[in-house]
């Protein structure tokens, strides 16, 4: 499939509705059943590609409207990770979970959630996995000696479940690591343990780095400049980080160091309900471009809209791909 | 009948729980009352805390709907502290007359009482126009009682400028910063926000507070702090700036609604360190609802002043009683001076305002539009809430500071947390055990606020929240309620 110079795409998590988080939370009251809120996902997911493909985003995805939160969706699915059912009262709470033996190497069978993106979907979609990084936060580690050796394993698992994916026809994978800005000093052995997730798997990968969005706030604050020059060694494709709500002050990281991947634009601000204008997009557009050609700048929010109305999360995406088009249009495409 | 001891008995009243079950068995024997109505009379034995109040004696509260099903067909309070000996009969003839008009001997409800409003939520009602002139005239409120408003505090003072509580806040907010500092994540600007300032006397004991602390330990932290004194009144800010002046270069004095401090701070969304109110949430417009038999209702109030207090007022100030609404009406819009003399006009505002009374119907939720409540609580929200709650409660809604709590946890930055020193009810089963509001303090209402919305509020907003006993003045029921992070 031929994209557009300057393709737009979304960071993952489309807004949730609220009737979507009674269920969920009703599931785990045991008030309905696991074949219902199945049923009740499948539908809400095509709702969320239709509003994607309606807003006329380049890439999209499911909406991640499946998952309870970013961590639970993978770590309820990784063998050998223990979890407390009875630790979550609220359906985006985390659970408590423990790794106490070495973790069984499986992938962990979300490739058909994938499937069933594309088969109701055109346009190329991109399906996105928190890293192992984030994951490794998580869990109470009672096993391994330390964060990097837990963290090496869950890659080495993750690593099978993208090559499921990956044939399954992803051709975007995105892998999500908000928790390195939180934790900048772990860099050294974070790049090592992505490149150990990414080896072998013949897809795009892109990596989403940005200060947190949990309850739709963000968690760290501080300056893109702890990445370098460490993030050079990744064997990524693409790196996405938000430049909305901070302002473009770290873009030009980019041209200080050169990184030999593309930059995922974050041009949306996530953490508010005020809809940005198209000539703000493009704006914000043409700022980036000041730091890294067009061809290889991907425009994107600044992160998930999962927190954002329906009705917002909608109009904030048509305005990215209004303003892209602005951008487009004075590049002559 | 169900009779409802809503408190600890500790002091002598004019009638026990005895005395009114006696009355009422008599009053069925003489045919005030027919068998079914004593059946299901739900009878509520309160003990209201604030000597100054919206209710009568003795209170009939009916539902609005009359197919409504399961609810009683009304409820009769009984505030044992303003029922004097020998009153009671009396008291509850009057009352329930007009609940009951064809089984009373009494005139109507409406011939007895000034109407000052329609039935509508608390929050909307003209008592609220009441507590905004309060704080918009307060001087001359203040001068006319020869006290400052703090006096009429309990205690005296206000809980906000106690100087150990402010000693500890400061060195928990120094704490903080120097953990910033430690992580590498120190601000070049350090936010600070006091909304409700009063007289400015905590935000000054605070900073100076702040700045020795800081020169003690060598930090120089102090130069970084930008301390934003908030408040709706410009005249409390100008008041309260002699109580900064030592500080003046680190301070702003903000215009804003506590209601809304984003509207007017959005540039410092998710920027402010620390944020503190004091009794602010209790002055907040509020509004109670009841379940009854599984049903919800909304408290609906109507304002009045009985007729008796409506005859003396005009003639005191000689009105004649039917401009009595029309001339309450213009002292709202147009402060004391409407009378011409303000010390006239401000005397006819304190005898009114002690005269009001709130009468109270209760409508059923189902009958009302969504937005009839806070967008925190929908019904689904609701009913999960109240799962934990005892079968039949009245509880506040806190509407208003709901909305507060809603509009001001973004302004806090990532490590920011919230302080509200007020008063809270932390468990359902304390609205069991006592009248929490609303209440007269001098010329305000005081209502006490429900801890436990706010805290499931905060858990979907991504804070927990905690509540500390004020443990600096003995007897307070004050709480300090903080923020922390939710994972």
């Amino acid at each position: 499939m031929k994209l557009p110079i300057l393709p737009t795409s979304v960071v993952g998590s489309y807004s949730m509705p609220g009737w979507l988080e009674r269920l969920k939370t009703e599931y785990f009251a045991r008030r309905i059943s696991r074949h219902d809120l199945d049923e009740i996902h499948d539908n809400a997911v095509k709702a969320a590609i239709k509003d994607q493909e309606a807003a006329g985003v380049d890439i999209i995805t499911d909406g991640e409207l499946r998952r309870d939160n970013m961590m639970d969706y993978f770590l309820e699915r990784l063998p050998g990770v223990q979890i407390d059912r009875s630790s979550k009262k609220f359906y985006y709470d985390f659970y408590n979970c423990s790794v106490q033996g070495k973790l069984p190497m499986a992938a962990l069978g979300v490739a058909g959630d994938f499937q069933f993106l594309k088969n109701f979907t055109e346009h190329e979609a991109k399906f996105c996995v928190t890293g192992p990084h984030a994951l490794t936060k998580r869990i109470h580690n009672e096993f391994y000696p330390n964060e990097e050796a837990l963290a090496t394993d869950l890659a080495r698992a993750l690593n099978l479940e993208l090559k499921e994916l990956v044939k399954a026809g992803a051709r975007i994978i995105q892998i999500d690591e908000p928790y390195y800005s939180g934790f900048p000093d772990d860099l050294d052995w974070c790049v090592k343990v992505l490149n150990t997730l990414v080896e072998g798997v013949d897809a795009k990968i892109v990596v989403h780095i940005c200060y947190g969005n949990r309850y739709g706030k963000p968690t760290w604050e501080g300056s893109y400049r702890y990445l370098f020059p460490r993030i050079l060694e990744a064997k990524v494709h693409q790196l996405t980080l938000e430049f909305a709500r901070r302002g473009g002050e770290d873009l030009d990281l980019f041209r200080e160091f050169k990184p030999p991947f593309e930059l995922g634009v974050g041009v949306i601000d996530v953490k508010t309900q005020a809809v940005e204008t198209a000539d703000t997009v493009a704006e914000r557009v043409r700022k980036a471009l000041e730091f890294v050609p067009a061809e290889r700048v991907t425009v994107l929010p600044d992160c998930g809209c999962f927190h954002l109305p329906r009705d917002i999360a909608f109009a904030k995406l048509c305005a990215m791909v209004e303003g892209t088009r602005q951008v487009r249009k004075e590049l002559g495409q | 009948m169900i009779l409802q001891l809503n408190h600890l008995p500790k002091k002598t009243s004019g009638a026990s729980a005895q005395d009114i079950v006696a009355t009422l068995q008599s009053m069925l024997e003489e045919g005030h009352l027919e068998q079914e109505q004593f059946a299901n009379l739900c009878v509520h034995l309160d003990w209201i805390q604030y000597k100054q109040n919206f209710r009568e004696p003795v209170m009939v509260v009916a539902c609005a709907e009359q197919n409504s099903g399961g609810l009683p067909f009304f409820e009769v309070h009984v505030d044992l502290r303003q029922i004097v000996q020998g009153a009671l009969r009396p008291e509850l003839l009057k009352a329930m007359a007009p609940a009951n008009p064809e089984f009373g001997h009494h005139a109507p409800a409406t011939d007895d009482r000034v109407l000052l409003e329609e039935f509508q939520p608390f929050r909307t009602s003209i008592a609220w126009r009441f507590n905004h002139l309060y704080w918009q005239r307060l001087a001359e409120w203040e001068r006319s009682t020869g006290h400052g408003y703090e006096e009429a505090l309990p205690g005296g003072r206000s809980d906000a400028n106690h100087p150990r509580a402010v000693g500890d806040g400061v060195a928990d907010f120094w704490t903080l910063v120097r953990d910033l500092e430690t992580k590498k994540q120190l601000p070049s600007e350090l936010f600070v926000l006091e909304i409700g300032v009063g007289m400015g006397t905590r935000a000054g004991l605070w900073l100076d507070g702040f700045q020795k602390l800081d020169r003690e330990r060598g930090t120089n932290y102090y130069p970084r702090v930008r301390f934003l004194l908030g408040d709706y009144s410009p005249a409390t800010l100008e008041r309260s700036k002699a109580a900064v002046r030592a500080h003046m270069e680190q301070c702003s004095f903000v215009v804003l609604d506590a209601l809304n401090p984003l509207q007017t701070l959005s540039f410092l969304r998710h920027k402010i360190q620390h944020i503190h109110m004091t009794n602010v949430y209790d002055n907040l417009p509020d509004e109670e609802m009841a379940r009854r038999d599984g049903r919800l209702y909304l408290v609906e109030v109507r304002a009045y002043l009985p007729a008796t207090d409506a005859e003396r007022i005009a003639q005191e100030f000689g009105l004649a009683q039917r401009d009595l609404a029309r001339c309450i009406e213009r002292l709202l819009e147009a402060g004391p001076e409407h009378f011409g003399d303000r010390a006239r006009g401000v005397g006819f505002w304190m005898q009114v305002w002690a005269a009001m009374r709130l009468e109270e119907q209760l409508v059923c939720v189902d009958e009302l539009p969504a937005e009839a409540l806070p967008p925190e609580l929908d019904r689904s929200r609701l009913d999960e809430m109240l799962r934990e709650a005892p079968s039949d409660v009245r509880f506040h809604v806190s509407t208003g500071a709901l909305e507060s709590f809603r509009n001001t946890l973004p302004l806090l930055s990532t490590r920011g947390y919230l302080q509200v020193q007020d008063i809270f009810v932390t468990q359902w089963s304390e609205y069991q055990l006592g009248f929490h509001g609303p209440g007269k303090l001098d010329g305000s209402i005081v209502n006490w606020v429900n801890g436990l919305l706010l805290r499931e509020t905060a858990e979907r907003a991504g804070y927990d929240l905690h509540f500390a006993p004020f443990r600096y003045r003995e007897g307070s029921r004050t709480s300090i309620l903080f923020t922390t992070q939710r994972e």
